[in-house]
């Protein structure tokens, strides 16, 4: 379906400026999912880059990364039993875990290393928007707990709400690895240069 | 419920009957359901669970927090979107006090040592057993050396009922560590120079500056949350952020300019810029015609300070230096120079605290937006506030309300009010408490009464010398913690403190740009036989014969501060968990006010009068009335590194490192070494290395190695809190190195506070 079409569009805008690698969005949503905690699962996480910049001096960016919920979604391609599958009504991208056989094509066709492998659930696990937060009215766990106030989200179809206008008003937009044509839909923006 | 926290249940059912109690509230809602079920579940209808209002006690920002009870189990922690502390956000710690709540190495009940000090052999005890016991010792203790010999560390929300207990028993020496460990010498300087302090919840306006310096205070980084809220909102704004410290923090990645300063001259640097304003004619000459005393004999001094001396002490170089002062003066009053939070770090730390002072009356910032609040004086909170919170002007504590002891009048063994007459008797120095303790002068200090702290991992003595020549000094110790820290393996009696989430305690009341109340209720029962504060200094008091001064509960208590309150606050306060008291006016020089200052000359003292008769009595060029440059000291040897040491966002000082959220994400600390260093030891990423110390002569745990770019060649990093060396502690036990054993006890001479980076380490890579 046309992702314009959809009744909601739900959207993550990240302001990469914003973000201070706090990792509080990591442990809310540790939390609010009850992810268990090992280091090789998390539904989140917020890389550090260092790189260094031309006057010799090191760049440091906070990079928060999670499921894209990508319109053109691999995952969802590869799954054998529908597991994985996007929802019409509002694009996000969920895992029916009674479904899941853990075989794991999914985590393998993910370009974002969005998906792990939940041994407690016995199936694979990925951030879900926080769909039932949203439809209770609360914002992401993730988002709500945002130190920086880096991470937004809301429904693109909405003129009105913080994320169309983010993307509106940002100096620069982009998506990750937008050349892998999985069209996410988290953005990044910078306000600033 | 996560995996983890239910296996804490199952582990902890079969040590106690009241952890069975609460592993079966839990039982009852996965008994039948798989973890499939429950996730489904979940996704159809979302079941936020009871709410009820606390404020965090995961660090000392105290946040307002709202905690989600499911059957009995707290499953989430949310910000207070109503509490200006952190307006709905909660950082790591606050969102992971749940794994301190259900920690299973958490304290469970009162221990009595039954082995060697430090074996870590303890009897299960009752409270009255354990009551009794201290009871006993103490009695014991004071009537043979006096009430004076007891002295009290203590750190967080319950440290009133504690010092109630202290002034009963008699003892003048109550120590409050955040005073000589932390922001002593940066209190003592501001309160020279303006009359008040910065205080813990500091009086910045970040959100609408336009033009940040950071002396080395890690805003983003050791974040507290309002204040790491500001600073990025400024940011978004456009404001400029200078970063000033040897080391590349989370603060340097936002900065526009990082000055890599060479560790112990900030205060070249601040004087070389001071040199540049008045040079320059950069200075807000209206404000300090109007408020400033001492400007001619400022003007005289640093003449001396040029930018090219500055440059040769610092590294930075005198352009950038005359850069960064044009900047701030064009920007100026809406610019803010920050001192450090710890501000214990190289012996000169109160006149370079009272240089930066210096630098922000010349924007002439106070009370202005984008500068320095003032903050409010609303009667009700000024009644009911405890203490200006490490606000250093000569006042006690606070003073004893209707109903409690006086406070002892001795002379404190720690030297504070007299040796050093400006570190105030009621905070007190944690330090010079400890080094009384070790030569039993100038009186025997024969018992320790421990709240929150652990001298071990906060103290620059360290483990060694600590237990090696202090404990052994003390013929008692009591420890009242929530887990088993490394001080509690050389406790005699270890009294278990309920986590904050499990109890009601004093109301939360800050004085702030607007001033608020919070409140604290339990989310759920004690899951153990552990005590509030309160109920554990009571236990103590009644059978001292002090249980006069405990009459109400803590409950009765929380009752009379707030029945001041109109009725529709009180109100307020029950539906939101905060009441904010606004107009009230922060920005009384932008709205006009004339401002007052608590100085002896009652005006902002560029030169310190009251330095001034210090300096007269003593000669002692630190005491010097205006702030007079005294190079760091240097190494005794060649091919040594200065210790530096700090925050990391997610842990807070020696005491979350065993929670297991916030270990996930930082387990263990690592030797941030400059890489060119690195090469030239031959050491890359995690190899493994000791480091010994010139100071202490210790040698560290085995530490990984992370070279970077990011630290000056003369220093190296390591992250506050690790190495510890309690065994109870599975997950933090022996994780990293413990840079408390490592640092100096070097002195402040003005403040007495802690100059504990005034430390070299030699680097020793370990094989395999
Ligand atoms: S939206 Fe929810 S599930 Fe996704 S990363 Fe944020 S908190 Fe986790
Ligand atoms: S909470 Fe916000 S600021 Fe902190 S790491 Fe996550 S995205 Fe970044
Ligand atoms: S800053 Fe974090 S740990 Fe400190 S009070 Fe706030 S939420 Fe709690």
């Amino acid at each position: 379906m046309d992702a314009k079409k959809r009744k909601h569009r739900y959207t993550m805008v990240i302001v990469q400026d914003r973000c201070i690698g706090c990792m509080a969005c990591y442990s809310a949503c540790k939390f609010e999912w009850e992810v268990p905690i090992n280091k090789e699962m998390f539904r989140t996480q917020v890389l550090e880059i260092e790189k260094k910049g031309v006057d010799g001096n090191p760049v440091v960016t906070f990079l928060p990364i999670l499921c894209n919920h990508c319109d053109n979604a691999p995952c969802v391609d590869v799954c054998p039993t529908g597991a994985s599958y996007k929802r019409e009504e509002d694009g996000i991208v969920l895992v029916e875990p009674s479904m899941c056989i853990g075989c794991k094509a999914c985590m393998e066709a993910c370009p974002y290393n969005a998906r792990y492998y939940n041994e407690e659930l016995t199936a694979v696990d990925k951030c879900t928007f926080c769909l039932p937060r949203i439809s209770n009215g609360l914002e992401p766990a993730c988002v709500a707990t945002c130190v920086g106030e880096a991470r937004n989200f809301g429904d693109l179809n909405d003129r009105n709400s913080k994320v169309y206008k983010l993307l509106k008003d940002a100096k620069k937009v982009w998506r990750l690895q937008e050349d892998k044509g999985t069209l996410p839909n988290v953005y990044y923006v910078s306000m600033n240069d | 419920m996560a995996k983890i926290t239910r296996r804490a249940f199952i582990k902890t059912a079969a040590i106690t009957t009241s952890a069975l109690a609460a592993g079966s509230v839990f039982s009852k809602s996965s008994s039948a359901k798989s973890k499939k079920e429950l996730y489904d579940e979940k996704m159809t209808h979302y079941d936020k669970g009871k709410t009820s209002f606390t404020y965090c006690e995961m660090c000392f920002w105290n946040c307002g927090v709202i905690a989600h009870t499911r059957n009995g189990v707290v499953h989430k922690l949310e910000g207070n979107p109503f509490n200006p502390n952190n307006r709905g956000h909660l950082c790591a710690k606050g969102n992971s006090g749940i794994m301190s709540l259900y920690d299973p190495n958490r304290l469970k009940y009162p221990l009595i040592r039954v082995g060697k000090r430090g074996e870590g052999k303890f009897k299960k005890a009752s409270w009255d057993e354990a009551f009794d016991y201290v009871a006993n010792k103490l009695k014991e203790i004071t009537s043979k050396y006096g009430a004076k010999s007891v002295a009290s560390f203590l750190h967080g929300t319950g440290e009133e009922p504690f010092i109630i207990l202290s002034h009963a028993i008699g003892t003048p020496n109550v120590v409050i560590p955040a005073y000589s460990q932390c922001m002593g010498s940066r209190e003592v300087g501001w309160v020279l120079t303006y009359g008040t302090g910065v205080s813990g919840h500091s009086t910045f306006d970040f959100k609408n500056s336009k033009y940040i310096i950071s002396f080395g205070r890690n805003l983003l980084g050791a974040l507290q949350v309002r204040e790491a809220e500001d600073v990025t909102e400024a940011l978004a704004r456009g404001a400029k952020l200078v970063y000033c410290d040897p080391r590349f923090s989370e603060t340097a990645a936002k900065a526009y300019r990082w000055l890599p300063v060479r560790p112990g001259t900030d205060l070249a640097l601040i004087l070389g810029i001071i040199h540049v304003m008045i040079r320059d004619g950069l200075v807000n000459m209206d404000f300090v015609n109007k408020y400033c005393f001492g400007f001619s004999q400022l003007a005289e001094h640093v003449k001396q300070y040029t930018p090219e001396w500055a440059e040769k002490e610092t590294g930075i170089d005198a352009t950038t230096i005359e850069t960064v002062a044009w900047e701030f003066a064009k920007y100026a009053p809406n610019v803010v120079a920050v001192p450090p939070r710890r501000f214990s770090r190289y012996g000169n730390d109160t006149q370079t605290s009272r240089a930066i002072a210096i630098l922000n009356a010349l924007a002439g910032n106070w009370g202005v937006p984008g500068g320095i609040w003032v903050r409010s004086k609303y009667a009700y909170i000024l009644a009911e506030y405890n203490r200006g919170e490490c606000d250093v002007r000569e006042i006690e504590f606070r003073e004893p309300k209707e109903g409690e002891p006086p406070k002892p009048t001795d002379e404190r063994a720690d030297g504070a009010g007299t040796l050093f007459p400006l570190a105030p008797k009621s905070l007190g120095r944690e330090n010079g408490m400890i080094e009384a303790t070790r030569m039993q002068k100038p009186y025997p200090i024969k018992a320790w009464l421990l709240y929150g702290t652990n001298p071990i991992g906060s103290s620059s003595i360290g483990k060694n010398k600590l237990v090696e020549e202090v404990i052994p000094n003390l013929d008692f110790i009591v420890d009242i913690d929530i887990i088993p820290n490394d001080i509690s393996m050389y406790a005699d009696v270890i009294l278990p403190e309920s986590v904050y989430l499990e109890r009601y305690d004093l109301p939360h009341i800050q004085k702030d740009a607007y001033p608020f109340i919070a409140i604290r209720e339990p989310a759920v029962k004690p899951l153990f036989d552990t005590k509030g504060a309160w109920d554990i200094a009571k236990g103590i008091a009644e059978r001292l014969g002090h249980g006069k001064y405990f009459e109400k509960s803590v409950e009765g208590r929380i009752e009379e501060i707030l029945k001041e309150l109109p009725e529709e606050q009180r109100k307020e306060l029950k539906e939101k968990g905060v009441v904010v008291f606004e107009g009230t006016q922060p920005f009384p020089q932008a709205a006009g006010e004339e401002l007052k200052f608590k100085t002896p000359s009652k005006k902002v003292e560029l030169y310190s009068t009251k330095l001034a008769k210090f300096y007269e009595e003593k000669k002692d060029e630190y005491y010097y009335p205006l702030p007079k440059y005294v190079p760091p000291v240097q190494p005794k040897e060649s091919g040594a590194y200065r210790l530096l040491f700090g925050r990391v966002p997610m842990h807070t000082h020696a005491r979350t490192q065993n929670n297991k959220m916030l270990a996930e994400i930082y387990p263990e600390n690592e030797l941030w070494i400059n890489e060119e260093e690195a090469r030239k030891l031959g050491l890359k990423e995690h190899d493994k290395v000791v480091l010994h110390s010139l100071e202490t002569g210790v040698d560290s745990e085995p530490i990984k190695v992370k070279p970077t770019a990011r630290i000056r060649r003369d220093c190296v990093f390591i992250a506050h809190g690790f190495g510890h060396i309690s065994k109870f502690l599975e997950v933090a036990y022996k994780k990293g190195a413990s840079d408390s054993s490592l640092c100096s006890d070097g002195v402040d001479r003005i403040s007495g506070a802690a100059a504990l980076n005034n430390a070299f380490v030699k680097i020793k890579k370990v094989r395999g």
